[in-house]
């Protein structure tokens, strides 16, 4: 079963949960898909055994060919190619890869080579969590690719946690389109429900079972309580705004770590999902 | 000679969009008969690549120099391998810039004078990633 935990707006806890549960398992696969910042590496503290370099197809343009390169640039619907008084203008950084210019373009003119966006590293964090954790290039847009990377090692035979990167853009729903159950991961502010309506929305359209841990209870107000409930969405945990929560955090000890009795409370929220999608 | 300007309205009375890449429209001026051609941007909306796409559409005009106020990198390099000038860091209407032009009193440059990302505004929060 794969279980991904997932936010909407960045910093309200996701990895906390995630790390948390993946603790109390004891026995598990952990992902994590925030690749862009990989930070779970922190708290579970894995010993890596293998990095494994990821490249994607970038395509290269033989200029000196002299070919009209235009149909590539009208195809490029992400514009990482112009194409200007009979020149290409080629901006890597914009490409994804898709190989359409190749398709399109002039026949032999357009070229492809492998190059490097980044890793995935594995390892294992005790007491038997297998660790995956992908690492982007900075500056480089193949968040998506790593990830895909990534999607061909889950072992859906035992129970995945995957850690999604914040927002809800292709990166989230790249991350959180395989599982089977999504939690979202808010604060009870109107900033966290802004972004956990959107991410709600974006699980619905994709037909993904999903509850609610409300981190940080007990700051702001009730809307995200209301929200809830009127959407008729099930708040499966709650975390107290606490500083020593906090402060352990900062100092890479996790929930589970410093509280005997997250253990617990997190494999109920396991159970209570395990219930839910049988 | 044929000059794009980065324009907020269809007219000549309308002031010069500050963003080159995601302006609402861009005139089209031949500075030979005073005839021009407002064109609505259709790559304001790009989710990324929209100076490019801007600059290419420019491009394909047959366009001698653009007007605008910001442009970014990616743009002007665009704008660098179309050969058209570019005369940033203009406010004000579009007909006063065509008449401040006509008279000389524009330099071009040499680089471009806002980041990349610059015209995305407010509102693409942290989906903006990707």
């Amino acid at each position: 079963m794969i279980i991904s935990v997932a936010s909407g707006k960045g910093g309200t806890g996701k990895t906390t949960v995630a790390v948390g549960i993946a603790q109390a398992l004891e026995f598990c696969q952990f992902l994590d898909y925030d690749v862009e910042a990989p930070n779970a590496s922190f708290f579970l503290k894995p010993s890596i055994k293998n990095i494994e370099k990821v490249s994607m197809k970038q395509p290269y343009f033989l200029k000196e060919t002299g070919a009209d390169f235009s149909r590539c640039a009208e195809f490029c619907h992400f514009n990482a190619v112009a194409f200007v008084k009979g020149e290409v203008v080629f901006f890597p950084e914009l490409c994804h890869g898709c190989g359409g210019c190749i398709l399109v373009g002039p026949r032999g003119a357009v070229r492809e080579k492998d190059v490097e966006v980044g890793t995935i590293s594995k390892g294992i964090s005790k007491p038997g969590i297998n660790f995956l954790m992908g690492n982007l290039i900075p500056g480089s847009m193949r968040t998506i690719s790593i990830q895909n990377k990534m999607n061909e090692y889950i072992d859906r035979d035992g129970i995945v946690i995957i850690d999604s990167p914040p927002g809800t853009s292709c990166p989230m729903v790249t991350t959180v389109r395989n599982s089977d159950y999504c939690i979202l991961v808010t604060e009870p502010t109107p900033f966290g429900l802004n972004d956990l309506e959107i991410s709600v929305e974006v699980l619905k359209k994709l037909d993904i079972p999903f509850g609610i841990i409300i981190n940080r209870d007990g700051i702001g107000d009730d809307c995200v309580e209301n929200f809830c409930s009127n959407e008729k969405i099930k708040i499966i945990e709650k975390i107290p705004n606490d500083i020593n929560i906090a402060r352990a955090y900062s100092r890479g000890t996790t929930i589970v770590e410093y509280q005997q009795q997250w253990k617990d409370r997190f494999l109920g929220v396991i159970k209570g999902i395990e219930k839910e999608t049988n | 000679m044929k000059l794009a300007i980065s324009s907020n309205g269809d007219s000549l009375e309308s002031s010069i969009d500050p963003r080159f890449g995601r302006c609402m429209y861009y005139i089209i001026y031949n500075t030979d008969d005073d005839s021009y051609e407002a064109i609505s941007n259709k790559s304001r909306q790009a989710t990324g690549g929209a100076g490019i796409q801007t600059a290419q559409d420019i491009s394909n005009k047959g366009v001698d120099a653009i007007i605008t106020t910001n442009i970014g990198p990616n743009a002007f390099r665009v704008m660098e391998s179309a050969k058209i000038k570019v005369y940033s860091g203009i406010t004000g209407s579009v007909r006063k810039a065509v008449e401040d032009f006509k008279k000389g009193s524009f330099d071009t440059i040499s680089s471009p004078n806002v980041g990349s990302k610059f015209g995305m505004g407010s509102g693409s929060g942290r989906g903006g990633r990707e």
